[in-house]
């Protein structure tokens, strides 16, 4: 591998976006365009009586006002299904404005159009709906005595139960130490600092361009046609800069479909741009949930079982729950485990994917349970995840693909310094502060695409190449790592290639979510790269006038543009010199990476790291201010050092929004959410942000993909809630037991 | 009604413009200035930021009436043909990740370089305060600063 | 019947005699200063007066200076300007400013804003209340001055009148160590929780107090205001009891009259504030026994 990759290098994106230059979904100069507004739901349950648009219609620039009385059918009943697996991925199972049903507050009930977005904001002002409100459950408690358990969850993928490993009623009978704890988790959104955006533009041939906001624009290409009935060929999707998603843009809610049919309504191009409060209403949730965590431990803190138990609140159609038993399940060589999750009916729309889906709240529920576990029995925190570790996955039995994670403690323990800590609650006091340490293991799944991941590279005979894969940037830093992943495949320097993505006209590769995007991109570019490098080493091979005529191919390398021997670098010639002598203006490889099966092929395969913290707690308020985190990961292959560094960053971050402010509060009494905006939904601002200090294990691994990335969008979050409330209870004494911690929690 | 104000140092002019409408909306869908972002209307997120006679404000809780005949720079009139040194640093210290928050940003850390050259840690923190960026974590933004303050040993 | 929206005007007088009388003429125009309330209710289409009012045009509304020995604020001298002239001459004002909203926000907002959208959450309002400002309201009938005590009637309402405007605030020129604090669940950026202005006048052996978010209006705290005058050591400057410092706070408490919302529960709101008090006269008290008397 050359330098190139995993260096940190600029963005090649930044100059655009420290410019204003670069163009979002929604701020496309496009003549005539309309405006489309969606008119939600007021109340969170029953059916629409009477709507009447007579003052919308004739508003000033009003253009159409659609109902469910005359918005179009949809052709199919959208099916809830993640878009990692490169198929159609809606987000629920429910497309508005089909019938009178109302099945949770923000619905769309209706859609004006208009000539500008203010005419069309305050038209659908004036459209009035009336409802036969009928009960509702918008709460875990209201649903909590009819709650059920689902065959499967997750789009049908995964079961409701987990494989049970020996007899963990057993196991917890016999332990000499038991621990039995309920942990509770307020509901999370996004809240991507762009709002979700489409604009619409159906051409004179009935083909139809989205400029969408998405993670994938494939999965917005699919799951829109499908609803249109169209053949994907007539679908065009571009996505060339998104503004942050963290899941909200990861399934394919209803906007962009309602965004096509308003254009094709009106005749023009139409922009729908969901508000600050509609995306607390139109793009799905981390549910409200609890989940009861189980422990049977020796004295010595080995455990002997696990059961871990979820309950949360689900729509009215789709059994969704965050994955959050997942990578609890194989943290710890549990001799004994059982796990499930049950569900319970509401009036909201499907939850969906957030930040560190799942693991971000399962392993709050299990490493705050640990940190109980160390102080009943009297073991220091680390020495106890040491003490649990294991070397296989322990629900399979199969090795790790990769691991690091006794390495990612022992660095951690080192930043963080860790040894010789105090144990006792409540023993360190700094003015009106107490100071708390703790810590946290994290985990994610390494998850990959079912379908084929492909990307194409071109190479010109000056030497430049250009790489493209239908991805879209919404802040990962793709576009920069994958030019990288590029110039090292194809011999060439970082600024003599061009990284090209944002559309679905270039070669397919699934929505980048679950962490599983640089893996899959990165694959397909490596081998498209390689694969160019490889066809373009051949002819020079074949060819009587290259000086490397009838050289073993595998003797070969390739530096700064320039093929060589390996053994006898003044051997050699330049792509350059080879393309030009056989006039050739081009040349074309398209690399194609089947995924590793879901059970990598006999490994288990998870992302780990080590959280570490440091919190005070005013004494008499009962405010915390986390002063110090300490993060290292173990993400397989960095492909760059500084955007990766920067997405673990922003996802500690997450985490401490998670700890101590984040929270979407239901009004039961409207059956809508209580704070949906920026003012009351807090979440981190930079006076919030402690000494953070974030180092990467980078451990090789040969079976996740070919360059053993595994991902850093979710690590990051995961654990840093829970070493924060475990340094709230060494600060204080106090254990919270739900998330977020507020003030009067630690009065 | 009628805006005339000047927009990064060009006289531009807004016709038909509704008495409430904001200052950012006439940017972005009149005078097709869309480096400032619309992503809370209520001033909590300050990706909206732009200088109106010199000082950074949110401009969607600025009505337009109110910007006429005053100045207006926005992130598009920072540069000099060039980019600005704070653009350079934001690149540099790798503190872009979407892009969305970053016209804000950037604007809101220009004006406070150009009152104050070297500013403390604790008056970064408190300038940037109104601009949320949800993928940083914002440390790196924090490094930009000090990079474009010419501190960049310290970060 | 709703107007269309195109309908709406935009009145910008360019004087304080002009902007009266535009008041008088269309009292449902809605004032705007720094916009920073009015236009989020604007943009959230919370609501559509057939006219605004801009006061950002009128001469003198943002100046500031001394008159009949008081210190007049005009309503429309931004935050950011208090922090930086006022920081000595107003100093819980100042201290309070400082904490609103962000820096684009300070540029904006004023006190004049803050006292006419009446919030009980404005974060000026208390270091008000316990400098014991007046408000002076104008309209084309005349000038009145009115305590700020007395000037929120309820959450948004207030006892201006349909025709009149906030033309300044006045304070007692003779500032002592003043204090202003909040609890916010974050580190900026962030709506009171309940918040707690204290102003000490050792020439007068006086104290005021202000508590905000934690009642239907800011509130004084009377009975502890009493207490202080009555029972802080002025004479001799000496160190404070702390009974005494305990006993403050739990009067402070007593006058709100807090409620549960999103924010915190009322039952935190009232310890929070007995917190807060007895935190502020500490360091006031301090502050005055190092010699911090400002004539």
């Amino acid at each position: 591998m050359s330098p190139v990759l995993g260096a940190a290098l600029d963005r090649v994106d930044g100059r655009a976006k420290v410019t204003g230059a670069a163009r979002y979904s929604g701020e496309l100069n496009l003549p005539n365009l309309a405006h489309a507004v969606l008119v939600g739901a007021r109340v969170p349950s029953g059916r629409i009586i009477g709507i009447d648009c007579r003052q919308a219609s004739v508003a000033d620039g009003v253009l159409t006002v659609l109902t469910h009385l005359d918005l179009p059918r949809v052709a199919a009943r959208p099916k809830l299904f993640p878009s990692l697996f490169g198929l159609t991925a809606h987000g629920q199972s429910f497309f508005p404005m089909q019938d009178d049903v109302v099945h949770y507050a923000g619905q769309p009930v209706a859609m004006v159009v208009a000539d500008t977005v203010e005419r069309a904001e305050h038209a659908a002002t004036l459209v009035q709906v009336n409802y036969a409100e009928t009960p509702s459950v918008t709460l875990l408690d209201q649903g909590r005595d009819q709650t059920y358990e689902p065959a499967k969850i997750f789009g049908g993928l995964l079961p409701g139960r987990n494989p049970t490993r020996g007899d963990p009623e057993a196991g917890l009978r016999d332990a000499a130490v038991r621990l039995d704890v309920t942990y509770r988790f307020a509901a999370n959104h996004q809240n991507p600092i762009e709002p979700s955006t489409t604009t619409a533009v159906w051409d004179d041939l009935d083909r139809l361009t989205l400029h969408d906001a998405t993670q994938g624009p494939t999965a917005t290409q699919l799951s829109v046609a499908e609803l249109l009935g169209l053949p994907p060929t007539m679908v065009r999707v571009v996505s060339h800069y998104v503004g942050g998603s963290f899941g909200a843009k990861a399934l394919i809610w209803a906007h962009p479909t309602l965004a096509a049919l308003a254009a094709r309504r009106v005749g023009r191009p139409v922009r729908l741009v969901l508000s600050r409060e509609q995306m607390f209403h139109s793009c799905g949730h981390r549910e409200e949930q609890e989940q009861r965590i189980g422990l049977g431990a020796d004295r010595d803190g080995r455990l002997g079982a696990l059961r871990h138990d979820k309950t949360s609140l689900t729509s009215h159609y789709d059994d969704w729950a965050e994955t959050s038993l997942e990578a609890p399940a194989v943290m710890y060589a549990a001799a004994t485990y059982a796990g499930g999750y049950r569900l319970a009916r509401g009036n909201t729309i499907t939850p969906t994917f957030t930040r560190g889906p799942g693991a971000a709240t399962g392993m709050f529920a299990l490493e705050s349970a640990m940190d109980e576990l160390a102080y009943e029995i009297g073991v220091d925190p680390l020495e106890l995840r040491l003490r649990n570790h294991t070397d296989v996955d322990p629900s399979t039995g199969n090795p790790w693909s990769s691991k690091g994670l006794r390495e990612c403690y022992q660095r951690g323990a080192e930043l963080f310094g860790w040894s010789g800590r105090d144990p006792r609650p409540g023993a360190r006091r700094d003015g009106d502060w107490l100071v708390g340490t703790g810590m946290a293991s994290a985990a994610y799944p390494v998850a990959a695409p079912m379908n084929p991941q492909r990307a194409r590279a071109r190479m010109y005979a000056d030497g430049s190449a250009v790489v493209e894969a239908g991805i879209s940037e919404f802040g990962t830093g793709a576009l920069t790592a994958m030019t990288q992943v590029a110039a090292d495949g194809l011999g060439l320097p970082f600024d003599r290639v061009r990284f090209v993505g944002g559309t679905t006209d270039l070669p397919n590769i699934a929505a980048a979510v679950g962490s599983a995007g640089s893996g899959a991109t990165s694959s397909a570019v490596h081998l498209a790269s390689t694969g160019l490098r490889d066809q373009l080493v051949g002819q020079a091979v074949a060819d009587a006038r290259s000086p490397l005529h009838n050289a073993d191919p595998a003797g070969i390398v390739v530096r700064d543009g320039r093929m060589c021997l390996r053994d006898s670098p003044q051997t050699g010639e330049t792509y350059v010199e080879l393309l030009r002598r056989n006039h050739m203006p081009d040349v074309e490889a398209l690399g194609v990476w089947q995924p590793t099966p879901p059970d990598g092929g006999g490994h288990g395969m998870f992302t780990f790291g080590a959280q570490f913290a440091e919190v005070a707690v005013d004494a008499d308020l009962g405010l915390v201010r986390v002063r110090r985190l300490v993060g290292v990961f173990a993400p397989g292959r960095v492909l760059n050092r500084r955007t990766a560094h920067s997405q673990l960053m922003g996802g500690m971050l997450w985490g401490l929004g998670q700890a101590l402010l984040e929270a979407t509060r239901m009004d039961p009494h409207t059956g809508r959410w209580a704070n949906a905006s920026l003012a009351d939904y807090l979440v981190p601002v930079n006076a919030d942000v402690p000494d953070i200090t974030i180092d990467t294990i980078e451990v090789p691994d040969s079976v996740v993909n070919p360059l053993g990335v595994k991902g850093v969008g979710e690590i990051g979050i995961v654990g840093t809630s829970a070493a924060i409330a475990n340094a709230v209870h060494h600060a204080t004494g106090r254990r919270i037991r739900h998330l977020p911690i507020t003030v009067e929690d630690l009065l | 009604m009628r805006i005339d104000c000047v927009v990064n140092g060009e006289p531009r002019r807004a016709d038909d413009v509704w008495a409430g409408e904001s200052l950012l909306h006439v940017l972005r869908e009149r005078l097709g200035l869309p480096g400032a972002k619309n992503a809370c209307e209520q001033g909590e997120c300050g990706s909206c930021t732009v200088y109106l006679d010199g000082k950074p404000v949110c401009a969607c809780l600025v009505p337009a009436g109110q910007a006429r005949g005053r100045e207006v720079v926005t992130v598009e009139g920072l540069g000099d043909g060039d980019l600005h040194p704070v653009q350079r640093a934001f690149i540099a210290a790798g503190a872009v990740q979407c892009g969305f928050c970053t016209p804000g940003l950037i604007v809101a850390v220009h004006d406070l370089l150009a009152r104050t050259p070297s500013p403390a840690e604790e008056e970064i923190r408190e300038a940037l305060a109104g601009n949320l960026c949800r993928c940083t974590g914002y440390e790196k933004i924090l490094t930009a600063v000090r990079l474009a303050a010419g501190r960049e040993h310290e970060s | 019947m709703v107007l269309p929206r195109s309908e709406m005007e935009f009145l910008q007088p360019e004087s304080w005699a002009e902007a009266l009388a535009v008041r008088a003429a269309y009292p449902e125009a809605l004032p705007v200063a720094g916009g920073t309330d009015v236009m989020v209710e604007l943009n959230f289409a919370r609501r559509r007066p057939p006219a605004l009012l801009d006061l950002g045009r009128v001469a003198g509304l943002a100046d500031w200076g001394t008159e009949d020995g008081l210190l007049r604020l005009g309503a429309g001298v931004p935050y950011r300007r208090i922090v930086t002239e006022l920081a000595g001459r107003a100093p819980g004002l100042a201290m309070a400013a400082r904490t609103i909203g962000s820096a684009q926000i300070r540029n904006r907002g004023t006190v004049g804003g803050n006292l006419g959208s009446a919030s009980p959450a404005g974060d000026a309002l208390p270091p008000l209340l316990a400098a014991g400002a007046l408000v002076e309201l104008a309209s084309v009938r005349g000038v009145r001055r009115v305590p700020v005590a007395g000037f929120c009637t309820g959450p948004k309402r207030s006892m201006l009148a349909p025709d009149e405007l906030i033309a300044a605030v006045l304070l007692p020129p003779d500032a002592g160590p003043e204090q202003f604090a909040k609890v916010g669940t974050r580190n900026a950026m962030v709506i009171a929780v309940c918040s707690f202005a204290l102003a000490l006048r050792p020439v007068s052996r006086t104290v005021g107090t202000g508590i905000g978010s934690a009642a239907p209006t800011p509130v004084r705290a009377a009975a502890a205001e009493e207490l202080l005058v009555a029972e802080l050591p002025w004479a001799d400057r000496a160190a404070l009891p702390e009974p005494l410092v305990r006993r403050f706070g739990e009067l402070v408490a007593a006058a709100a009259s807090p409620i549960d919302d999103v924010r915190g529960t009322a039952a935190y709101r009232r310890h929070a504030l007995g917190v807060l008090a007895g935190r502020a006269v500490r360091r006031a008290w301090a502050e005055h026994r190092r010699g911090g008397v400002r004539g």
